[in-house]
C-alpha cells in the first residue's frame, strides 16, 4: 500500500465521500428513493438505540418499537395541536425517556429471560392503549399529519426538504451516541455486558449503568419516531406493536451488533429486503426475506458490518493454503512423515 | 488525536507521584484495613468465622491456607463482592460495609482477580484505560457532547495508561487485542487496570496462579517496584509459599473459616498448628521427632 494511504486519511476520505453522496443524493434522485433513504436513516436511529442497551450494555430489549411508537405519536400530538417542531421534538424524545427509565428501575435488577419479559410487556400493553386512547392517538385510525413542509425561501421538494431534516437529526444522534460509546460511559457499558464483578470493583453499578443504557436506548428510539412521523406523515398502534420491536432485533443482529456502522447497515436490510422481496414475488416477501435472514446469520454470524473482515479472513487463509502446499504435491503427502518411530523397545 | 507525547506522561507521571504519596500518607495510628469479627454464613455453613486482624499501613500482608480455609471468601468480604452476616471491615477506619459495593473504588480499593477477567476483543489500553472509571470527571452528557473537561481527562489517563504498561514492560502490546496475550501478561493487564484507580489498598487474588516460575519472580519484581513508588498497601492471597515468603511482611493462616495464626510467612512456615491443617494430624504425629 501507499505510504500516503493510512489509515486516518483513508477515514477522512471515506467521510468526505460519504458526506458529498449524501448532500447531493436527495437533488438527483426520484422522489421514492429519497423517501427510502429518509426511511433508512430513520430505521438507523431506532437500531441505534436498541443497539445501545443490547450492543454496547448487553441488556436484552424487546421493547424498542414502544418507544419510537411514542415519539411519533407525540410528534403527531404535537403537530395536531400546533406545537412548534423544535418542543415537538424535545417532548418527542424525554417522554420515551421517562417511560423507559421508569420500566428500567424495575426490570434493571432482572437478567436474561425475566428481563426479556419485562421489555415485552410494553409494545403488548402498549398497543391496546393506543387503540384505547383515541382522543390523542386516534385510536386504530392512527394520526395522519401534513407537516414538516419546506419553508418558502428554500426551492426543495417535500420529499428533499424532509431527507435533508431527518438525515441531519439522524447524523447528530449517532454523532453523539459514537461520542458516548467511546469513553468513561462506553467502557463502562461493556465491562457490564461482560462481567458484573469485575464492574463492581472498578466503581461501576451495574444497576445504574443498565438503568442509563435502558433511558438513552428509548430516548433515542423516541428521536426515531419523531423522524417516522417526519417521513410516514402517519402512524398508528402498529409502529409500538411487538412484530416491530421484533423485526429492529432482527435487523440489528444481521446488521451488526454493538456497532454505530451496523446499526446502518441494519436499517439498509430493515428497508430494502421487504422491498426488493416483494418486487421478486409479492406474495412470498416474508418467506422470502427469512430466507436472507438465515442466509446472512450463516456465511456472517457478526452481522453485515463484519463483512470485510470476513472477506480478508477467507483470502489470507486461500493464500496460506497456497503458499504451504507445494505446486504439484498432494496434500499431506509432501515432506517427512509427521511422526516416526523406530527400535522401540517393548 | 492521543497525546502521547513524553512531555505530558511525564507531567501526569509527576503529579500522579506526588498526589499519591500525599494520599497515601498514612493517619498515625490507623490501620489501612482493619478487619474486626467477620462472620460469613452461607445457608447452614460457617464460610467464616470471626476473624479479625488489622493490616499497617505501606505493608503487604499475606492469606494462606489450605483449600476451603475460606481466603477467597474473606478476599471477596473486603472487596465488597461479599456480605458478612456480622463484624466490620474498617479502610483507613472508615466502615465500608453500609457502602454499596460499587463504592468500593470511591474509598481506595483496587483488586486483581483469581482467573484475570480481562475484556479479551479490546485492546489492552482500553482494558487498563477501564481501571480510571471512578477517577473520571462527568456523566453521560458531558461524555455525549465532549466537553473539554472529558477529553482533556481522557488524554490524560490514555498517557497514564500508557506509562503504567511501560512500568509493567508491556508497552509494546497497548494497542494489541487483550486475547492475544498469554495468561502470565494478563495478570500483568489486570494489575496496570488496578493501579489505574490509584488505589491505596490493592488486594490480590492467587497472583501466581498459573504462572511459570519466570513469570512469578517478575511479578515479584513489579509488585516490589510499586509498592515502594505508589506507598500501596497490599493484601495478597496466594498458594504459592514462594512468592509468600517473598513479599509478605505478615501472613494470618485461615482453616475452616477460623484464624489459626498471625505471623510473619517464617513463623508460619513452622507452626505445627499450620502444619497439621495443611497435612493433617496423622501425618505430623508420625513425622519422627
Amino acid at each position: 500500500m501507499p505510504a500516503f494511504l493510512t489509515a486516518g486519511r483513508l477515514r477522512a476520505a471515506a467521510v468526505a465521500v460519504v458526506a458529498v453522496v449524501l448532500v447531493l443524493l436527495p437533488l438527483v434522485s426520484s422522489p421514492y428513493v429519497n423517501y427510502q433513504v429518509t426511511t433508512m436513516a430513520v430505521f438507523a436511529v431506532a437500531l441505534l438505540g436498541l443497539n445501545v442497551v443490547m450492543g454496547y450494555a448487553g441488556q436484552v430489549s424487546l421493547g424498542q418499537s414502544a418507544f419510537v411508537g411514542i415519539g411519533a405519536y407525540v410528534a403527531g400530538y404535537g403537530t395536531l395541536n400546533g406545537w412548534p417542531v423544535l418542543l415537538s421534538f424535545v417532548v418527542a424524545c424525554l417522554l420515551p425517556a421517562v417511560v423507559g427509565m421508569l420500566v428500567a428501575l424495575a426490570a434493571a435488577r432482572l437478567r436474561g429471560l425475566a428481563l426479556a419479559m419485562v421489555t415485552i410487556a410494553l409494545p403488548i400493553v402498549g398497543t391496546p392503549v393506543a387503540k384505547r386512547l383515541s382522543d390523542v392517538t386516534g385510536g386504530s385510525q392512527g394520526l395522519t399529519v401534513s407537516w414538516l413542509e419546506p419553508p418558502s425561501w428554500v426551492a426543495l421538494a417535500d420529499d428533499q426538504w424532509r431527507y435533508y431534516v431527518v438525515v441531519l437529526i439522524a447524523l447528530g444522534v449517532f454523532l453523539l451516541t459514537r461520542n458516548l460509546v467511546r469513553g468513561r460511559v462506553g467502557r463502562s457499558f461493556a465491562i457490564v455486558r461482560d462481567n458484573e464483578a469485575v464492574a463492581l470493583s472498578m466503581g461501576i453499578s451495574p444497576y445504574r449503568t443498565k438503568v442509563l443504557a435502558f433511558t438513552l436506548a428509548s430516548t433515542i428510539g423516541g428521536a426515531s419516531g419523531f423522524l417516522y412521523l417526519a417521513v410516514v406523515q402517519y402512524t398508528s398502534p402498529e409502529t409500538l406493536s411487538f412484530g416491530t420491536s421484533i423485526n429492529l432485533v432482527v435487523a440489528m443482529v444481521i446488521g451488526g451488533t454493538g456497532s454505530l456502522v451496523g446499526a446502518v447497515l441494519g436499517a439498509v436490510y430493515y428497508v430494502l429486503v421487504p422491498v426488493l422481496a416483494g418486487q421478486l414475488d409479492a406474495s412470498r416477501t416474508a418467506l422470502l426475506s427469512g430466507a436472507v435472514l438465515l442466509l446472512v446469520l450463516f456465511v456472517l454470524p457478526g452481522g453485515l458490518v463484519s463483512l470485510p473482515r470476513r472477506v480478508h479472513q477467507l483470502l489470507t487463509a486461500r493464500r496460506r493454503r497456497s503458499a504451504t502446499t507445494p505446486p504439484g504435491a498432494p496434500d499431506g503427502q509432501a515432506g517427512t512423515p509427521a511422526l516416526t518411530s523406530d527400535g522401540v523397545a517393548p | 488525536m492521543t497525546a502521547e507525547t513524553p512531555d505530558l506522561a511525564r507531567e501526569v507521571h509527576d503529579a500522579r507521584w506526588s498526589e499519591m504519596t500525599e494520599d497515601a500518607r498514612p493517619v498515625a495510628g490507623v490501620p489501612a484495613l482493619r478487619v474486626d469479627d467477620v462472620t460469613l454464613r452461607f445457608g447452614g455453613i460457617r464460610v467464616l468465622d470471626g476473624v479479625s486482624f488489622d493490616v499497617a499501613p505501606r505493608t503487604v500482608f499475606g492469606l494462606v491456607g489450605p483449600n476451603g480455609a475460606g481466603k477467597t471468601s474473606l478476599f471477596n468480604c473486603i472487596s465488597g463482592h461479599y456480605r458478612p452476616n456480622s463484624g466490620s471491615i474498617l479502610l483507613e477506619g472508615v466502615e465500608t460495609l453500609r457502602a454499596p459495593a460499587w463504592r468500593m473504588a470511591r474509598l481506595g480499593l483496587a483488586r486483581t482477580f483469581q482467573h484475570p477477567a480481562l475484556q479479551l476483543g479490546e485492546t489492552v489500553l482500553e482494558n487498563v484505560l477501564l481501571g480510571a472509571h471512578s477517577r473520571l470527571p462527568g456523566g453521560p452528557l458531558a461524555w455525549s457532547l465532549r466537553l473539554p473537561s472529558t477529553s482533556k481527562a481522557e488524554r490524560a489517563s490514555r498517557a497514564e495508561a500508557l506509562e503504567l504498561l511501560e512500568r509493567t514492560g508491556l508497552r509494546w502490546a497497548a494497542h494489541a487485542r487483550a486475547g492475544e496475550l498469554s495468561h502470565g501478561l494478563h495478570k500483568a493487564v489486570e494489575l496496570c487496570r488496578a493501579l489505574m484507580s490509584h488505589p491505596r489498598l490493592l488486594l490480590l487474588d492467587e497472583p501466581a496462579a498459573g504462572l511459570s516460575h519466570g513469570e512469578v519472580d517478575r511479578f515479584v519484581e513489579t509488585v516490589a517496584t510499586v509498592r515502594a513508588d505508589l506507598g500501596l498497601t497490599i493484601v495478597v492471597v496466594e498458594h504459592h509459599m514462594g512468592l509468600i515468603s517473598a513479599i509478605t511482611d505478615r501472613v494470618m493462616v485461615l482453616d475452616h473459616g477460623a484464624k489459626l495464626m498471625e505471623g510473619t510467612a517464617a513463623q508460619a512456615q513452622v507452626d505445627p498448628r499450620v502444619v497439621e491443617a495443611y497435612l493433617g494430624r496423622e501425618a505430623v504425629e508420625d513425622e519422627p521427632a
